[in-house]
């Protein structure tokens, strides 16, 4: 292939977190069971590309980052990094690699220490690489903060006195501070309002431009990853659905899951309002997956093959640079979203100038 | 002409904490039509929270303290019943759900019994034996009768404790018949597409997932019949395609039980997806009312048009995604013109002194059916990018 070497690849990653039998049941060789977090995942993110991953609560999306940050480790399978192979790395050498890849997390009030400082959360990660005076920290500390769009002076401040998305941004400008190569970033705006949202996306993308690190960018917010994201994988079960262009993959959905996914984002337009949505059943149990396509119990198209045998993720034609675990995918590549939306039925409701029925 | 199931006049709600008075609500004014959903959306510490608990009265109070308004249901001010009366009346005649349904249910109780309640407390009041808020006569009141002694209302908090309000009257095999409650029950967990209902009843909340829990939650709320329905985020903490079931399953049902809604959100797809009519929140304020038509397609506020304009829709190669400046006013000191002035990019002189006009509900101008708007330049706004 004449693509340029992946500044990280999964190869056939699995992660299984054991659940904890009870004596009895070890005593009877009763075997122990697992959770079957991820199965077999196998991505790539090219250097200064953004990686989509996609999924619902349950899908691994959280589980596949923090193997990829190191901060589990796998099962099986192998973590390349930048042609390095560093999936039984460990100690020292662990944490001297950790300085290539960096995390944003979710709760911004959670992952910032209440009791430190700005210089001291922003600065810890350089510390942990190199010794440092601390009146150099606070200078590099202070460099780093307008290009979050912090302002110079919140050094001595504390994490509560700042608003979500300023919290946000100090876990950002934590992640820079010693220039990573990747920047996982978790669920970086789900829990900030959509004007802020607005903020941290246009930043996240200027950065990149000016820097040009790698994102892996781990989120059920479809319109973040739309913005940000060069390439999207999506995820279900454990297990890699479909992966290409972010503007192919979210404007010509192939895989039926990519599908009732994208139809089932709200969108705040009153003319695509919706009847119905028809995609039932839950997300099964990651305990025992079923044995063919874990999609299949929800899925409007499957067949009794689904049922038995799991598809491989395989390039469909007609979609270049799209790898599609379906094995329907031709059949169903050309059927709209929208199909599964049932049509706008206006039911008759009670407005204000007229008296609703008796009754 | 319609009356309005539920009419909000100039509520005004202060929080009083140590750092000072915090102005959650000010001059809030609405009205809610039967069977109609309202939708109410706005960012983090908007108000709209507070706006959903203070019509139950399930405000803490203190902090809380309404300073002015009233909150007429059924043509009674809920601001003048007293606090004790309310236990009776929720649930019943005002149903509630919130967030996260995994707070919301009792974790020691199995599925069964908590939705039995909601379906026995549904039988006392269509028997008449728990007050409610209906106009004219009441069957049976506590304020006219003796008043409960306190062990027993903490120990039948719905039975009214005098015996002669139960016993007596026509009524015979008792409202509490328990064969037929299970059916019923088991009929409430079909109505909300729960498979294997048999099941569910015998399963504590953590059994569930989100979503099964948040059905169990609508099933609860439904089977009271509440005349108004308090929806506070009610499916935030759900995915999008199990939201997309309950949404859809909400508006079925919408039609077999007619309520009426109020529906909190922060997401706007959300509301354009449920709701017939809209308003928008901004620290503190109703900025903008109106059919969700009219509202998302013809903003006539600058911050609904903002808010909007914010929402990612776009890739990285088609430019940036437009931005509000500065950031939401502090609540304890707030300026005294338009709040949003700071941030909006009409504001002019006048703007920074007064608040902006007084929002007309659709219901005074029922043939217009056009979105008010709390802001001098409204048309201005319409006409913004």
């Amino acid at each position: 292939m004449s693509e340029p070497t992946p500044i990280v690849e999964t190869r056939d990653l699995v992660k299984h977190f054991p659940i904890p039998r009870p004596l009895r049941d070890a005593v009877r060789g009763i075997p122990s069971r697992a959770i079957h977090a991820i199965d077999g995942v196998s991505v790539a993110v090219r250097p200064g590309e953004t990686l989509g991953l996609i999924g619902e609560s349950g899908s691994g999306k959280t589980t596949l980052g923090w193997l990829i940050a190191r901060l589990y480790p796998p099962t099986s399978g192998r973590i390349v990094f930048d042609g390095e192979d560093i999936t039984a790395l460990r100690g020292r050498a662990l944490r001297t690699w950790h300085r290539h890849v960096q995390m944003v997390f979710q709760d911004p009030l959670g992952s910032l220490d209440s009791r430190l400082r700005v210089w001291q959360i922003v600065g810890e990660p350089l510390l942990a690489q190199e010794h440092l005076h601390s009146s150099e920290l606070r200078a590099r500390v202070a460099e780093l903060l307008p290009t979050v769009g912090l302002p110079h002076d919140c050094l001595d401040q504390y994490p509560h006195e700042f608003s979500g998305g300023g919290r946000q941004r100090i876990s950002l400008a934590r992640a820079l501070s010693v220039q990573p190569k990747l920047i996982v970033l978790d669920e970086p705006t789900s829990a900030l309002d959509v004007a802020v949202q607005a903020q941290i996306l246009n930043r996240l993308v200027e950065l990149q431009r000016e820097r040009r690190f790698a994102y892996l960018l781990i989120t059920h917010n479809v319109a973040a990853v739309r913005f940000v994201a060069h390439r999207v994988a999506v995820l279900y079960l454990g297990e890699l659905v479909e992966v290409g262009a972010v503007r192919d993959v979210l404007e010509r959905p192939v895989h039926p899951y990519t599908k009732a996914l994208l139809a089932a984002v709200p969108v705040p337009d009153v003319r695509r309002r919706r009847a119905r949505y028809r995609i039932s059943g839950e997300i099964p149990t990651l305990i025992a997956p079923p044995p063919g396509c874990r999609f299949a119990a929800r899925c409007p198209f499957a067949v009794d093959r689904c049922q038995i045998e799991p598809p491989r993720l395989r390039e469909i034609p007609g979609h270049a640079g799209r790898l599609v675990a379906c094995h329907r995918a031709e059949e169903v590549a050309d059927i709209s979203p929208e199909t599964l939306i049932g049509p706008v039925a206006e039911t008759p409701r009670p407005t204000a100038g007229r008296s609703p029925a008796a009754g | 002409m319609t009356d309005p199931i539920l009419s909000v006049e100039g509520l005004s709600i202060d929080y009083e904490v140590g750092a000072g008075t915090f102005h959650a609500l000010r001059d809030v004014s609405f009205e809610m039509l039967p069977g109609r959903v309202l939708g109410i959306v706005g960012e983090t510490g908007c108000g709209k929270s507070t706006l959903g608990h203070s019509i139950p009265r399930l405000l803490p109070e203190p902090p809380a303290k309404v300073r002015h308004g009233k909150i007429v249901f059924q043509g009674v001010d809920l601001l003048e019943v007293p606090k004790w009366r309310f236990p009776m009346v929720r649930g019943t005649e005002i149903g509630m759900i919130f967030q996260e349904p995994i707070n919301s249910l009792d974790p020691a109780y199995r599925i069964y019994n908590q939705v039995a309640e909601a379906v026995r407390v549904r039988r006392l009041r269509d028997a008449g034996q728990v007050p409610v808020f209906a106009k004219g006569p009441q069957p049976f009141d506590y304020s006219t009768g003796p008043r409960p002694k306190v062990a027993d209302a903490v120990a039948h908090p719905f039975l009214p404790s005098a015996p002669q309000a139960i016993g007596q009257g026509s009524e015979g095999p008792s409202a509490l018949a328990p064969m037929p409650l299970k059916a019923e029950v088991l009929e409430y967990l079909r109505l909300v597409r729960i498979n294997d209902p048999e099941t569910v009843l015998r399963l504590y909340p953590h059994e569930l997932s989100g979503g099964m829990r948040q059905r169990i939650m609508i099933a609860m709320a439904l089977s009271e019949k509440p005349s108004l329905l308090v929806a506070d985020e009610p499916t935030s903490a759900l995915d999008v395609t199990i939201q997309a079931q309950v949404l859809t399953l909400m508006k079925e049902l919408l039609e077999e039980v007619r309520t009426s809604i109020l529906f909190i959100s922060h997401d706007l797809g959300v509301i354009a997806e449920i709701a017939d009519d809209v308003g928008v929140m901004y620290a503190g304020h109703l900025v903008e009312l109106g059919p969700v038509a009219d509202v998302f397609e013809r903003p006539r506020h600058p911050y609904t048009k903002a808010l909007l304009r914010s929402i990612p829709n776009r890739y990285q190669d088609d430019g940036p995604l437009p931005t509000l400046t500065g950031s939401v006013p502090n609540l304890s000191r707030l300026p005294p013109g338009c709040s949003f002035a700071p941030r909006c990019p009409l504001a002019r002189d006048v703007c920074a002194a007064d608040p902006g006009p007084a929002l007309a509900t659709p219901l005074e101008r029922p043939r217009a059916r056009v979105n008010a708007a709390s802001c001098f330049f409204s048309r201005e706004a319409e006409a913004l990018p």
